[in-house]
């Protein structure tokens, strides 16, 4: 990720700052920063979103296609994701460098999304065994400002909102071969349920304390993480220690709890205001990328 | 292997038949959740690596072999910040890069070499657990290369690696901190479901969810933890993870064994 020079004394304020529950901007330890979420910001997507956190910026852009199902799962469609660290973010990420993290992003992704409950993939089937909707989840690193994989998957989340399938009908003829007829009504469209897509809260280890929704710097000054993976509901799908340093189980299970806690309410201040901004109608002024 | 035009050429995309069978629908025998399948494991076993180690745990095998520390040039960064702990700056530290790779006969499908974003995961899974046990700071400028060849998967194939990596990393004289053990655990769907320790391939093709811990025994630090699945509340998640940490205190003194012996042999083997 990013990299921030951090003198010995910075370390030590943020440091001590935390034990106290204050943290650099004046948070609280289990604080967001301010979270902008606007969907509907490609035209050419079934569905988008941009996430602007603190300095961390996310665009998210769903495709949805047909194809066909997996040998293994004949009855349903699924998700590929793709994470692409673009060079603006930081200067770290010319060339291949933003490789690593892009393909370690996806695969955290990938292992959120492997559950059954998260996206009913059996309504992305349109016949079984040969037509299925893929739904291909790009994800854009516009800026880098700590924090990334709670930016990601709360844009992640806000997209699949976002996201309209075409309404497709497969017509048998006497022969028995199959078309797809698609809907004439532009607006015929299917909605996923986001009910139970997951967001990834990130808690970073500083001294004995954690912290939600880390900056770059206080990153620097953290050894371990854990990343937990909530739904709304306060189910935990995924685990993950990231980082060079290691945790006391103690820890660990004080983390999952502020995890826990901290993702319900980030769940439902999304939801409610995903729900707000569709109530707004199509007419809404979309702020995109001047605001 | 590129196409071989010579010989009678096969279907463009082909399918093991497995695929097509009826479902065995063997169930998994039920057991005692908190057994650990007996471990075979033995240091120093290839002559061409600084270290090495060999690792069976039921049908799990998997070899693991060290090499370095090599010097690596890279030292453009300059002095960065200086770690927590007072130990040498960031650019100076040794670097560890982990490689994992699965056999194409290791599972029930064919799998091509170059595995692909699983791999991949698997091996950066493995370096965040290994990262805390090794002692860096003492190899400036230095690399070392862990790589993990899984031969037979037959169910928590990552904590053998984790595992066998750390008794490869011991055998070839680094200087760590403490061992780090690995124990998979997985929790079968169901009402009334629990968690299994050390799952075989079958219990884990089933389950609703899979954890892997990795442990350091003695400072009872836990150095890596990656699961994924429904496996509901957090409470059930911290019984899975107490659960892991148990089965790898219990499994170190068979590790610790491993070790005196390996130093034995190449104490015995030593050229006067």
């Amino acid at each position: 990720m990013a990299s921030v020079a951090l003198s010995e004394a910075e370390k030590v304020y943020i440091v001590h700052g935390v034990q106290e529950d204050l943290r650099v901007d004046g948070r609280g330890c289990e604080d967001y920063r301010c979270v902008e979420v606007e969907t509907d910001v490609v035209s050419n997507t079934s569905g988008s979103a941009r996430v602007k956190l603190g300095h961390t910026d996310i665009l998210v852009g769903v495709k949805a296609e047909m194809g066909t199902p997996k040998l293994e799962k004949p009855n349903e469609g699924y998700l590929e994701f793709f994470v692409d660290c673009s060079a603006n973010a930081t200067p770290e990420f010319e060339g291949r460098g933003g490789d690593d993290l892009g393909t370690e992003i996806a695969n955290t992704l990938y292992r959120i999304f492997n559950n059954k409950s998260s996206v009913d993939l059996k309504s992305l089937c349109i016949s079984p065994r040969e037509h299925c909707w893929i739904l291909y989840v790009d994800v854009l690193l516009l800026e880098c400002g700590g924090n990334l994989f709670d930016a990601i998957s709360i844009a992640v989340k806000a997209a699949l909102f976002n996201t309209r399938i075409p309404k497709v009908r497969v017509l048998e003829d006497e022969e028995g071969s199959k078309d797809i007829e698609l809907s004439d009504d532009p607006y015929d469209c299917i909605r996923l349920s986001v009910e139970n897509v997951p967001c990834i809260v990130t808690l970073c280890k500083i001294g004995y304390r954690h912290v939600v929704d880390a900056t770059l710097q206080e990153e620097a000054c953290s050894l371990a993480s854990l990343l937990v993976s909530v739904t709304s509901k306060g189910v935990v799908t995924c685990m993950r220690k990231v980082g060079k340093g290691s945790l006391d189980p103690e820890s660990i299970f004080e983390m999952m709890e502020t995890g826990k806690r901290v993702g319900k309410v980030l769940h439902a201040s999304l939801q409610s205001l995903l729900h707000k901004e569709e109530s707004l109608g199509p007419k809404r002024q979309k702020v995109g990328f001047l605001g | 292997m590129p196409g071989d035009h010579r010989r009678i050429r096969g279907p463009e995309e082909s399918q093991p038949p497995q695929l097509y069978a009826a479902d065995e629908d063997e169930a998994p025998v039920a057991r005692d959740s908190t057994r650990l399948r007996p471990v075979y494991a033995r240091a120093g076993l290839l002559s061409q690596a600084k270290g090495s180690a060999y690792l069976e745990a039921g049908g799990t095998k998997v070899l693991c072999a060290v090499s370095g520390p090599r010097q690596v040039e890279g030292g453009e960064r300059g002095s960065g910040p200086a770690g927590a702990g007072g130990e040498a700056p960031a650019a100076l530290r040794g670097r560890l890069l982990c490689d994992f790779r699965r056999a194409p006969f290791s599972g029930r499908r064919r799998r091509a070499p170059p595995g692909g974003g699983e791999e991949r995961e698997l091996a950066l899974a493995l370096q965040e657990a290994l990262e805390p046990a090794v002692r860096l700071g003492r190899y400036p400028r230095a690399q070392l290369e862990v790589s993990a060849l899984l031969l037979e998967d037959g169910g928590s194939a990552l904590a053998a690696a984790l595992t066998a990596a750390s008794l490869a990393l011991a055998d070839a004289g680094i200087e760590m901190y403490d061992l780090v053990v690995g124990c998979g655990l997985s929790r079968a769907p169901g009402p009334a479901p629990i968690w299994l320790l050390d799952p075989t391939l079958l219990e884990e093709e089933r389950a609703a969810a899979s954890l892997t811990v990795a442990l350091m025994p003695v400072l009872n630090q836990v150095a890596g933890l990656l699961g994924s699945g429904e496996g509901g509340p957090t409470e059930s998640w911290a019984e899975a993870v107490r659960l892991g940490l148990e089965g790898c205190q219990r499994l170190y003194p068979v590790l610790q064994q491993c070790l005196v012996r390996a130093a034995r042999r190449r104490g015995t083997a030593a050229p006067p």
